[in-house]
């Protein structure tokens, strides 16, 4: 759909001539001349505005009763007045009636300082009350949920907490119970409010009513300083103001940008910050001394770790995940490819992928922003659950769904929180994405054999075609949200064309709209293949020189003993990877294993040598690409916790011992060489990208990127048909949002670590003979998970679902990146 | 080059007359001796040294002197819910609070929350008193106490208990009318 496009017209506020957006509201037109007009209710994020606090009402020539600015549009020759005695006798009268039953808390209230009803009762209030009657009371304060401190006193009853849970995040948790003065914001049965996105609420209340339970009562804004940086813990890449008080990370905040968050945040990125201070942090290097790991002083670990390198040297390899730098990725891949002269290093924890392959999906034009998300005719879900995988997008897609008009096609394998919102949801296998991709594609052209490939796919053919004529009829913005699952496994190549086929067949690349969007497994996934971090592709999808193992093969060379030393950046194979039994081979063969990581994971208190510290992401300098291209800096906000040293001087530092000449001082230093590395960056400073970040496509050294030599559509060769259940069940795995050591570790995020459940059709709990609520066994080749049925009317028959990475009895006891059967049965 | 003019620009001093022969003794002893008178008077009053620190100067009611933060009277409970305001008003940043919420079995103050934490940097404060001002609960005030130096810069941070602590009245008060 294209951006609706902006008339200017020219209204006259207090006797003066603005030029402002045709039909955006007053106050926004106000502000363009630095008029503040109060308001309480109305915040652009929440979608139409509703008029329900009545503070913002001016008059407007020609009305005879006075007008919410909130909800009035700007016309030509509009003329308004907000100054006049009328309107100052209005705010004073709406001030004096919201503080009718509002509490005289200040002194106590957290809001206190930053609070929008001190501000406009002190700017437009009449600064005295006649009320002497007893106020409204409630008990309070009330844990709203284990996040969320509710005090129904102080509220104004402005709706904008129920409009985000009803409008917005779409829980329709929120509702404000009973009448009049007796309304108040409950939960419509009293039952905890958790969800994904619960307390963007807190941000949202214009008063104390609504506070965080982890914040309460921490700091006053004038203890406290704010931060501006990233949030790393997941691809979305959500730009945060970190408060600080004392060198401590006291809250996280949105730092509103609408071309990446459009302003909220996740619950994890909000109080994951915890995870910051806790003791379980590790804030000394470690070193495996007569079987354990114990605290050794930064000159042995660093001594150890660059002996035990240059000893296994060209038989080392290096596995990374998501949370690494731009910067901290380029020296890497520099370590491993010229200082150790070993070409086995690799960020995609599924396997290569033909580096044609990634120049095609890199290509400019056939990328999709996050904004096109909402301004597409189609948006298609494929292969990932946005709100597990990278949850902000999430709001985007149901922002586009309800105020847009964008419809929504779900594909995916396991049943997805957008299907309410979708014309059309599609299941099909788990780990079957390549044959709905052929079929899709074949749906698409015309040519083929559509039955046979949905087939294989274990998807409804006619669901295919409608999918096919969903995309293809809806308008020429198509936007495909794809997962990197989609790319795993020796066949990823595969589904990769078979995708670029599809795109092609939709013309996505001809569209301004259109295009593919990939959401990595790991939160700066792109940043790090474009750095290099690949197996067949050096800096900026270049030529790697000499192709090396990727992931899988790394870990399957470790466990024969052809490599010998792992270079584990910010991850542990054991926890994420689908094949536990391989690298739990692997990790106990090599003789070096040398760790980033901030909490002690299970394959690093077995395997790892060398643990050194990783800094907290409010410690760290560096960029982050985000999936759409755009580059990110991550600023410091806090010193780092004693013990813990700047990760990128600590891999400089091998790299010198490897025989490297490093001459950087400081990490921007690094960058400039990144940038001169990547030729499609060249454009890109420090000093541009800035707070807000700047997307490399639109540089004009978007035209360095290497071209593929081959392009869409290609000959895809037939899919593998998807295992028939026969009586077994399929198994599909997913990373919940709350997987990971953060949350784990974070006191606010306890209460939602996720411990292992098998969702279940109905049908199938019948016939195994289980309900709601058992435990079962779930069982693959006499190896077995250990969980709670969990049913669930929207998944497949013949289909069962365990989480990944949870902290006992994970889903990849049983897998292997490969489709399994499983059997499910009582314990 | 000719010399900037200053012109109209330039305001001649005005200063008082040449001293003459009458003037100019005048100026030499009349100054003086207005002065002496002053000394004179005060000789015959006596001495007026105050022995300190054996003596102390008694000082005004309304005199500012280090903190003191109260508890209610019947209660026992802290005045203080730990607002921070005092922190805001206080001119030299010298107030730190750090607040805490309340048990409500084992309560430390009136309200939901109170000052964990609380610590006035005495060799920073300016002894204005605007934090007693800025406290709604009137649960600081300046007391009379001067004497506070100390060996130790970092003695002068008083904490929550000492300045909870009945100071030892070292200060006589003016009685009305001295
Ligand atoms: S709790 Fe806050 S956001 Fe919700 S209605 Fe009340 S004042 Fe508004
Ligand atoms: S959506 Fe992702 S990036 Fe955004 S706050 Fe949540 S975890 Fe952080
Ligand atoms: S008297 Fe003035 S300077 Fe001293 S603590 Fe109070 S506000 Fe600060
Ligand atoms: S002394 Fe008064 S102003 Fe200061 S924190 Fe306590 S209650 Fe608030
Ligand atoms: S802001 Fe306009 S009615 Fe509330």
């Amino acid at each position: 759909m294209p951006r609706p496009e902006q008339k200017m017209v020219t209204f006259t506020l207090d006797g003066r001539e603005v030029s402002a957006i045709e039909n955006s509201m007053l106050v926004d037109g106000a502000k363009c001349v630095d008029v503040e007009i109060p308001v309480f209710c109305y915040d652009a994020k929440l979608g139409q505005p509703v008029g329900a606090c009545r503070m913002c009402l001016v008059e407007v020539e020609g009305i005879n009763k006075l007008q919410t600015a909130c909800s009035t549009p700007i016309r030509e020759g509009m003329v308004v007045n907000t100054e006049s005695d009328r309107v100052k006798e209005s705010q004073r009268a709406v001030v004096e009636f919201l503080l009718i039953n509002h509490p005289l808390d200040c002194p106590v209230c957290d809001k206190g300082g930053e609070c929008p009803l001190q501000d406009i009762t002190f700017g437009w209030g009449g600064g005295t009350s006649r009320f002497i009657e007893p106020k409204r009371h409630f008990q309070k304060p009330l844990a709203l949920s284990p996040l969320i401190a509710i005090d129904r006193e102080r509220c104004i009853l402005c709706y904008r907490c129920v409009r985000f849970s009803q409008e917005v995040s779409e829980d329709y948790q929120l509702i404000l119970s009973e009448r009049g003065a007796h309304s108040f914001v409950s939960t419509f049965d009293g039952h905890p409010y958790v969800a994904p996105f619960s307390a963007n609420i807190v941000e949202l209340c214009p008063v104390g009513a609504l506070t965080s339970q982890a914040y309460r009562f921490r700091a006053r804004p004038w203890d406290v300083e704010g931060s501006g940086s990233i949030c790393t813990l997941c691809p979305a890449q959500c730009n945060v103001t970190l408060t600080v008080r004392d060198e401590r990370v006291l809250r996280v905040l949105g730092r509103d940008h609408d071309e990446v968050d459009d302003g909220w945040l996740c619950d994890k990125g909000r109080f994951a910050y915890q995870a910051m201070h806790v003791g379980e942090r590790i804030t000394e290097p470690l070193l495996r001394d007569g079987g354990e790991l114990r605290p050794v002083s930064w000159e042995r670990a660093l001594q150890s770790a660059i002996s035990g390198l240059t000893k296994a040297a060209g038989r080392t390899g290096a596995v990374v995940g998501g949370e690494t730098t731009n910067e901290e990725a380029f020296l890497l891949q520099r370590l491993m490819r010229e200082g150790l002269d070993s070409p086995d290093l690799d960020s995609r924890p599924g396997g290569a992928l033909a580096l044609d392959l990634h120049r095609a999906l890199a290509d400019p034009a056939l990328s999709a922003t996050v904004v096109d998300i909402e301004f597409a005719h189609a948006v298609l879900v494929l292969d990932c659950e946005p709100v597990d995988d990278a949850p902000i997008l999430d709001l985007r897609i149901r922002k586009g769904v309800r105020r847009k008009g964008v419809k929504l096609a779900v594909a995916s394998s396991r049943p997805s929180s957008l299907d309410a919102n979708a014309t059309l949801s599609l299941r099909f296998a788990p780990g079957a994405g390549e044959a709905l991709v052929a079929a899709l594609d074949a749906a698409l052209s015309g040519t083929g054999d559509v039955d046979g490939l949905a087939a294989s796919a274990g998807a409804d053919v006619d669901q295919v075609r409608e999918l096919a004529a969903l995309l293809s009829e809806a308008g020429e913005d198509v936007v495909v949200l794809w997962g990197e699952r989609l790319a795993h496994g020796p066949r990823g190549d595969h589904a990769v064309r078979g995708l670029l086929n599809v795109a092609s067949r939709l013309k996505l690349a001809s569209a301004d709209g259109a295009g593919l969007l990939e959401i990595p497994s790991g939160a700066n996934g792109r940043g790090l293949r474009e750095s290099g971090l690949l197996s067949n592709a050096g800096p900026g999808l270049g030529e790697p020189g000499r192709e090396g193992r990727d992931t899988p093969a790394i870990g399957a060379a470790l466990a024969a003993g052809d490599l010998t030393a792992v270079y584990l950046m910010h991850c542990d194979p054991v926890r994420d990877f689908q094949d536990r039994g391989l690298w739990n081979r692997a990790l106990s063969k090599a003789t070096t294993v040398v760790a980033h990581a901030g909490y002690l994971t299970e394959g690093l208190i077995e395997h790892a040598t060398v643990i050194f510290p990783a800094e907290a992401y409010a410690e760290k300098e560096g960029t982050f690409t985000h999936p759409d291209g755009r580059i990110q800096r991550l600023r410091p906000a806090i010193s780092h916790a004693r013990g813990v040293r700047p990760e990128w001087q600590v891999l400089a530092t091998i790299c010198k011992a490897a025989g490297l000449e490093m001459t950087f001082h400081t990490v921007p230093m690094v960058f400039r060489a990144l940038v001169d590395a990547v030729p499609f960056y060249a454009d890109l400073t420090l000093d541009e990208i800035g707070g807000r970040g700047m997307r490399w496509q639109q540089t004009a050294a978007a035209a360095n990127l290497p071209t593929a030599s081959d392009r869409a559509p290609y000959q895809l060769t037939a899919p593998p048909a998807a295992l028939t259940p026969n009586g077994s069940l399929r198994l599909g795995t997913y990373r919940s949002i709350w997987a990971g050591s953060e949350v784990a570790v974070s006191p606010a995020l306890k209460f939602l670590i996720p411990h292992q459940q098998v969702e279940l059709s109905p049908d199938d709990a019948k016939r195994i003979g289980v309900g709601h609520g058992d435990r079962v066994e779930v069982t693959y080749d006499g190896a077995a998970v250990n969980a709670q049925v969990t049913l669930r009317a929207a998944v497949p028959t013949g289909t069962v679902f365990l989480a990944e990475a949870t902290d006992s009895q994970p889903a990849n006891l049983l897998t292997n990146g490969e489709p399994r059967l499983v059997e499910v049965r009582p314990a | 080059m000719t010399p900037w003019n200053p012109g109209e620009d330039v305001i001649a001093v005005q200063r008082g007359p040449e001293p003459g022969g009458a003037g100019g003794a005048y100026r030499s002893f009349g100054e003086t001796l207005r002065g002496l008178k002053t000394t004179f008077a005060r000789v015959i009053e006596g001495t007026n040294t105050i022995q300190y620190p054996e003596e102390k100067v008694p000082v005004y009611p309304r005199f500012r002197g280090r903190h003191k933060l109260h508890r209610f009277e019947d209660t026992g409970l802290e005045k203080c819910v730990g607002c921070s305001l005092c922190a805001a008003a206080c001119p030299s940043d010298c107030i730190r609070v750090v607040a805490s919420e309340n048990d409500p079995e084992n309560r430390v103050s009136a309200g939901e929350r109170y000052a964990a934490v609380y610590e006035i940097n005495l060799s920073r404060c300016i002894f204005c008193g605007y934090c007693e001002i800025a406290c709604p609960f009137d649960a600081i005030t300046m007391g009379h106490d001067y004497e506070m130096s100390d060996y130790n810069r970092s003695d002068l941070i008083f904490t929550k208990e000492m300045l909870l602590a009945e100071p030892i009245d070292r200060t006589p008060l003016r009685n009305e009318g001295e």
